[in-house]
């Protein structure tokens, strides 16, 4: 194995057609030495560094905007982290909730690749102590 | 494989998530943490009504409900978080209370510093694994055939002979070599109920010299103190049915024990301070000059309110005794001073932990101790019932449960 | 450039990092170098009571062990960073990152720092999404 290994996570949106088959099987006709295990959410690779970044270039191309990764802090299959083991770790409700989101990001980043500008709304403030006595007045 | 189910915050950043499978693995348990969907959290924390603002405390009671609602699959629960963490130690008397009253699973609540070992959690691993395991041998209300009980203390070690339901013979005496005192402890037992060790049909120990004696007398029951001291402290208080609390303030540690018709379902035991535990007592007896057993009844007569004490350490706070005898304080409230600290401290550690259930059995050498028991019952709100043999409650759990063991009784 | 991600384990900012030419100092990686060590002293993600002890330079005794072995490995990568995107109102700090003290005191040592610091909240609804993404864009493209 190369020196420098790393495994990634690769999630796809809820919004995008790609299957977490097609990736695996995208990966696999890239003919590379990673390791590569299709999950519910997408898939996970390990292997050399260089060679991982080389599969993940490929696999965004599938679907760019709607296809995620982060480095995954352990190894696939570890027994410490392994659901089936223990039951699911914390992380597992983490990366729930991050892939939910990743509908909304989908839109973001779709839209900074096209420059557009959207104007922030303003923050919500609380209203001050005179408002709120007016309306308790108005309101008795 | 017994399922522990986990609910915790900040093992794994503490360094005692290993130390806390090592305790469960070497009593033939395994943790599990109970499988929640991120849509059930945010449901979970409304329905319990405490909202934290620690994402893993919301997490926990999520996991608890999976629990509680019989989505997940657990024999017991351990309820754990860090020392000193206020937010944590809120959700966890909270979860425990909500698992208690959601299901009858066996609790048991800790909070660790980086510096916890699986020793530490093994007593208390050990009995959860013990209230699942051996419910049948558990439920046991008399004592059949001839059997011996030996309770192998950190500070006494005691042996209780029983035939029939009946005890007929008792020993004990300071521990000094465990296995010699365990021995002798029991011949002494034996020569006052009037038989021959060969007569025995079984012999149960605890305490914590447990798996060296257990293995050199061939015993056939090794058990943990918690289940043990539950079962003797009910049947010598005559409380097998219905709930009661069991306080057990030892040489070392203390135990405040809830059970349900003898079973423990919560416990905690402490053992970090001696300023807590007999050993108080004992120093304050010796600084007066008296001996400990005249120590209680001196308390009785005296006032603990006209001695200030700053400090429930077993220096500071005997310094503080000692100042008020100079300044012409009485030994009796200076006496009844001791043991209120110590029951204060007990109370302040330990029965936080738990629900108090009444009546409130008191157990253990120091339950001798009348000055204490008072103090325990200004505590609690009711003097605690202290059964005869009160300090043998270890050995006489350990020959009634091993008479379970004996085949053809019921 | 290191770029410290707050949530540090977070899915989007991550990628997002990624995406726009910078390196992310994540969590995962800090746990991966520790779980990749042939000596495991302390499974399941190696934090050892020494580290927590290491804990210290970022946070008193009085503070529970959990946060000061958190800081113990978060501590260095704020140390380490050379910019910083925190996102706020994260609805899905589980996991590590599940202990709120720990986020403030974390968010409270970038802001020390006074590297460039982008502070986003997590989004809503598609227009903040927008907003989002396209700060987190011209931040680290700004970045040099």
């Amino acid at each position: 194995m190369p020196k420098e290994t790393e495994t990634r996570m690769i999630v796809i949106a809820p919004s995008s057609s790609v299957t977490p088959d097609q990736i695996t099987r995208l990966i696999h006709t890239l003919n590379t030495e990673v390791t590569v295990k299709e999950t519910c959410y997408g898939a996970m690779v390990e292997g050399g560094k260089e060679e991982v970044a080389r599969v993940l270039d490929a696999v965004r191309k599938l679907d760019p905007n709607r296809i995620f990764t982060k480095v995954r802090g352990f190894p696939i299959g570890d027994a410490r982290r392994c659901r089936a083991h223990h039951g699911s770790r914390p992380g597992f409700t983490q990366l729930e909730k991050e892939w939910e989101c990743l509908s909304l990001i989908e839109k973001g980043v779709a839209s900074a690749e096209k420059g557009e500008v959207t104007a922030e709304a303003p923050r919500r403030k609380r209203i001050t102590i005179d408002e709120l006595k007016r309306i308790v007045e108005e309101t008795e | 494989m017994i399922k522990i189910a986990q609910l915790s915050c900040g093992t794994e950043y503490s360094g005692v998530q290993s130390e806390i499978e090592k305790a469960a693995t070497t009593v033939g348990a395994k943790m599990v943490f109970p499988d929640v969907e991120a849509s059930e959290i945010d449901k979970a924390v409304e329905e319990f009504g405490f909202t934290p603002t620690s994402a893993q405390l919301k997490l926990m009671i999520a996991r608890a409900m999976a629990i509680t609602d019989g989505r997940y699959d657990a024999d017991a629960v351990f309820i754990s978080s860090c020392f000193r963490c206020a937010e944590a130690a809120l959700i966890r008397n909270e979860l425990r209370r909500y698992v208690q009253e959601h299901s009858r699973l066996p609790v048991v609540t800790y909070s660790f510093t980086e510096r916890t070992k699986s020793g530490q959690l093994l007593t208390r691993m050990e009995a959860l694994v013990t209230i699942v395991e051996r419910k049948e041998l558990l439920a046991r209300e008399r004592q059949v055939g001839l059997t011996a009980g030996i309770d192998s203390g950190s500070s006494t070690t005691k042996a209780m002979i029983m035939r029939d339901n009946v005890i007929i013979g008792k020993f004990w005496h300071p521990t000094g070599e465990v296995v010699g005192s365990a021995e002798e402890a029991l011949d002494k037992a034996l020569a006052e109920a009037g038989v021959k060790r060969s007569e025995l049909e079984a012999i149960g120990v605890t305490g914590y010299g447990r798996y060296t004696i257990g293995k050199k007398l061939n015993c056939q029951l090794i058990q943990e103190e918690l289940t043990t001291n539950s079962k003797g402290a009910v049947w010598l208080a005559d409380r097998q049915k219905g709930e009661a609390t069991i306080i057990d303030i030892g040489g070392m540690d203390n135990k405040a024990i809830t059970v349900r018709d003898g079973i423990p379902d919560n416990f905690t035991m402490g053992g970090i301070c001696a300023g807590a535990s007999g050993r108080f007592l004992e120093l304050t007896a010796k600084r007066l000059k008296v001996d400990i057993t005249e120590l209680g009844a001196l308390a009785d007569r005296g006032d603990a309110r006209k001695v200030p004490m700053n400090s429930y350490c077993s220096i500071f706070g005997i310094q503080d005794l000692v100042t008020s005898l100079a300044a012409g304080q009485t030994i009796e409230d200076v006496a009844a001073a001791a043991c209120q600290s110590v029951a204060d401290q007990v109370y302040e550690q330990q029965l936080q932990e738990i629900d108090v259930r009444q009546p409130v059995i008191q157990v253990g050498g120091t339950s001798l101790i009348s000055g204490l028991v008072k103090a325990v019952g200004n505590v609690v709100g009711s003097k605690p019932i202290v059964p005869p043999n009160s300090q043998y409650i270890g050995s006489v759990g350990a020959a009634l449960l091993s008479s379970g063991f004996l085949e053809g009784h019921r | 450039m290191k770029v410290f991600i707050m949530p540090p384990n977070s899915l989007i900012l991550y990628d997002l990092v990624e995406r726009y030419g910078h390196t992310p100092l994540s969590l995962m990686g800090a746990i991966s170098k520790r779980v990749m060590n042939p000596e495991i002293e302390s499974p399941p993600i190696n934090v050892t009571p020494n580290d927590v002890k290491k804990g210290l330079k970022y946070a008193g005794i009085e503070v529970p062990s959990g946060i000061r072995g958190r800081l113990a490995i978060w501590g260095p990568l704020v140390d380490e960073a050379e910019a910083s995107i925190i996102m706020e109102d994260a609805p899905f700090e589980f996991g590590c990152v599940g202990c709120h003290r720990t986020d403030e005191m974390v968010r409270f040592l970038v802001k020390k720092r006074k590297i460039p610091l982008l502070e986003v909240r997590y989004p809503t609804s598609e227009d903040e999404a927008k907003v989002l993404v396209s700060k987190i864009k011209a931040f680290l493209e700004g970045l040099k």
